[in-house]
């Protein structure tokens, strides 16, 4: 355990000398903010829509921010293997599963440092939680398993890969899960079937349906539930291959 | 009892596809030894390293480091190896400090220990005077070997793998790894294997070498006694052309039975070669051969090299080799080599 600190405590130091990226990571989760809100806010004006937009599009703002901070953590984790520091860290008696757990425990807590950002402008321009202060939390929860379950999916391309350029693009596989999903309406909204279809199938979807039902609806235990077992089963999925992965690239060399 | 910091291989082997890049070596390295080992440029030298440290898997056969199988008793080959490799793992974004402390608290030291560790090192590396802020992305080549070195002591393993230690320095820089090489193995009794391109490196360091070609070890001793094997002197006649001195060993078959061509060289081993001299300048004369230079030396262990593979270590490593011997670095002559 003691271990997995260590490294989470040096991913973040790290991540922190260089803000820039994470600055841009935030920029671009705002501008969604701004730009859906201001442009689609009249879709809460249809019969039968729950809510405020706002409430509606920030989850959106936030899954969008994990495709930046919590795939830092392959980014680090690339770095590394490129300058031979994880070669060093596999000669110590640290475990394999601390050194993928670390920096992607990292990635996800950038991700949350970077959602209560977005929190904080939301409550400034409106935001209200059906559920309180403790919907908030809820949100800020989804927000950390979302970015363990991002991060470790980016620590497994890069430790697959071990090329920065392809574990970036590989980040890009996560837009169409972003996109292809109640993004920017119910799903009652949507007309295209296959679109429909789409987004029932999307595990995005249920993340999205339970951020939003504590900030519009309160607590509603069936869609918490939902949303937690896909993000909890997500992210051991892929925390388990990135664990599987780092075993195989260490034991093959 | 004894701390056993043996290396011991039996048959070990690598293969990449096609390739063996290491192909049944057998080592046996005593406790407290200074081991060198020498071979050109992708000779199997980091490949051997590698396997011995529990980077990378054995295809065959066995090794026991420190008393301990590196395939089967990963863990506790790792607690009592310490390891620099020829391209040092760094990270640029910290500080030297932070990277120690951090390297000993892995190796289970509590925060104080690892502090205290940190500047230990750091002293004995000649790093102390450094600016506390200052990050490793930010020094020079030889301060990154240093430090490099200083993570590999930061759990006082018993065995000491250094890969290429000195590739790309300067000589002061090299000189003063040498320096930390030989304390280390006379103050704390680390086996030291060692593995070099640069002849005079293994010559001055090690107690024992081993030379190796295209994965196979070709030649293994004492550095004395392998020259000595070889001839107490050696004459190199250089002539124009290959073509020439091809010519010239013909011509010489008789008067020279132990003699190696090298390009442009030709090198006869004798007992005692200034006897020799005129006879050898008579029959080249008489064979119409034109000899361009002629000098004497001891054998060296490029000599032990060539005896052993029938070729020079490659134009490269000659080049850094003459550079290091005219006090030339080899970073001005073509930076580090893999």
């Amino acid at each position: 355990m003691t271990d997995v600190l260590l490294l989470i405590s040096r991913s973040l130091r790290n991540t922190l000398r260089v803000p820039t990226a994470l600055l841009t990571n935030v920029a671009i989760s705002v501008f969604f903010l701004f730009v859906f809100n201001s442009g689609l806010s009249s879709v809460a004006n249809l019969p039968g829509f729950k809510g405020s937009y706002l409430a509606f599009i920030i989850p959106v703002a936030i899954v969008s921010a994990s495709v930046g901070g919590a795939g830092n953590a392959g980014q680090l984790l690339i770095r590394d293997i490129e300058s031979g520091y994880f070669t060093k860290l596999l000669l110590t008696r640290s475990s394999r599963l601390a050194l993928v757990w670390g920096p992607m425990i990292a990635g996800a807590v950038v991700l949350v440092g970077q959602v209560i950002l977005i929190l904080a402008l939301g409550l400034a321009l409106g935001l209200k939680s059906a559920a309180g202060v403790g919907g908030l939390f809820v949100v800020l929860f989804f927000a950390f398993m979302w970015g363990m379950a991002f991060a470790g999916y980016a620590v497994f391309v890069a430790l697959k890969t071990k090329n920065a350029a392809a574990a970036e693009a590989a980040t890009f596989a996560f837009f169409p899960l972003i996109f292809l999903s109640t993004t920017f309406v119910p799903k009652e909204y949507i007309g295209a079937t296959w679109l429909k279809w789409a987004a029932t199938v999307n595990p995005t979807t249920y993340i999205f349906d339970a951020m939003r039902s504590v900030l519009i609806d309160g607590w509603v235990a069936k869609q918490l539930l939902i949303g937690a077992g896909v993000v909890l089963g997500f992210a051991t999925l892929t925390g388990m291959l990135a664990l599987w992965q780092a075993r195989r690239a260490t034991q093959l060399g | 009892m004894d701390v056993d910091r043996s290396i011991w291989a039996q048959g070990l082997t690598r293969d990449f596809a096609d390739l063996k890049a290491v192909d049944g070596v057998d080592l046996s390295i005593e406790s407290g030894r200074i081991f060198g080992f020498l071979g050109p440029n992708g000779s199997g030298k980091t490949t051997m390293v590698r396997m011995l440290t529990t980077i990378l898997k054995p295809s065959a056969g066995s090794a026991r480091v420190a008393g301990f199988d590196v395939s089967k008793n990963q863990g506790e080959v790792r607690e009592r190896v310490g390891v620099a490799l020829q391209e040092v793992g760094l990270d640029g974004l910290m500080t030297a400090r932070e990277m120690l402390v951090l390297q000993a608290r892995l190796f289970r030291a509590d925060g104080d220990q690892a502090r205290a560790t940190a500047e230990r090192l750091l002293t004995t590396v000649g790093l102390d005077d450094v600016d506390l802020k200052k990050r490793v992305g930010e020094y020079s080549g030889g301060m990154k070997r240093r430090l490099d070195l200083a993570l590999a002591l930061v759990h006082e393993p018993l065995v000491l793998f250094l890969d290429e230690p000195t590739t790309g320095l300067d000589p002061v820089s090299r000189g003063s790894i040498w320096d930390e090489v030989r304390r280390l193995n006379s103050e704390k009794g680390m086996t030291i294997f060692l593995t070099t391109q640069y002849l005079e490196e293994a010559d001055k360091l090690a107690d024992e070498v081993a030379i190796i070609d295209r994965g196979r070890i070709v030649a293994q001793g004492a550095p004395r006694a392998l020259k000595k094997a070889i001839g107490n002197e050696v004459v190199t006649l250089s002539f124009a052309s290959d073509e020439v001195a091809t010519r010239a060993a013909f011509a010489l078959e008789q008067l020279c039975p132990d003699r190696r061509p090298a390009g442009r060289d030709l090198l006869c081993y004798f007992a005692t070669a200034a006897g020799r001299l005129p006879e050898l300048i008579r029959v080249l004369d008489e064979a119409g051969v034109g000899l361009e230079g002629l000098t004497i030396s001891e054998p060296t262990l490029d000599d032990v090299f060539l005896q052993a593979t029938g070729h020079r270590m490659s134009p490269r490593e000659q080049d850094a080799s003459a550079g290091e011997q005219q006090g030339g670095t080899v970073e001005q002559q073509g930076g580090q080599v893999s």
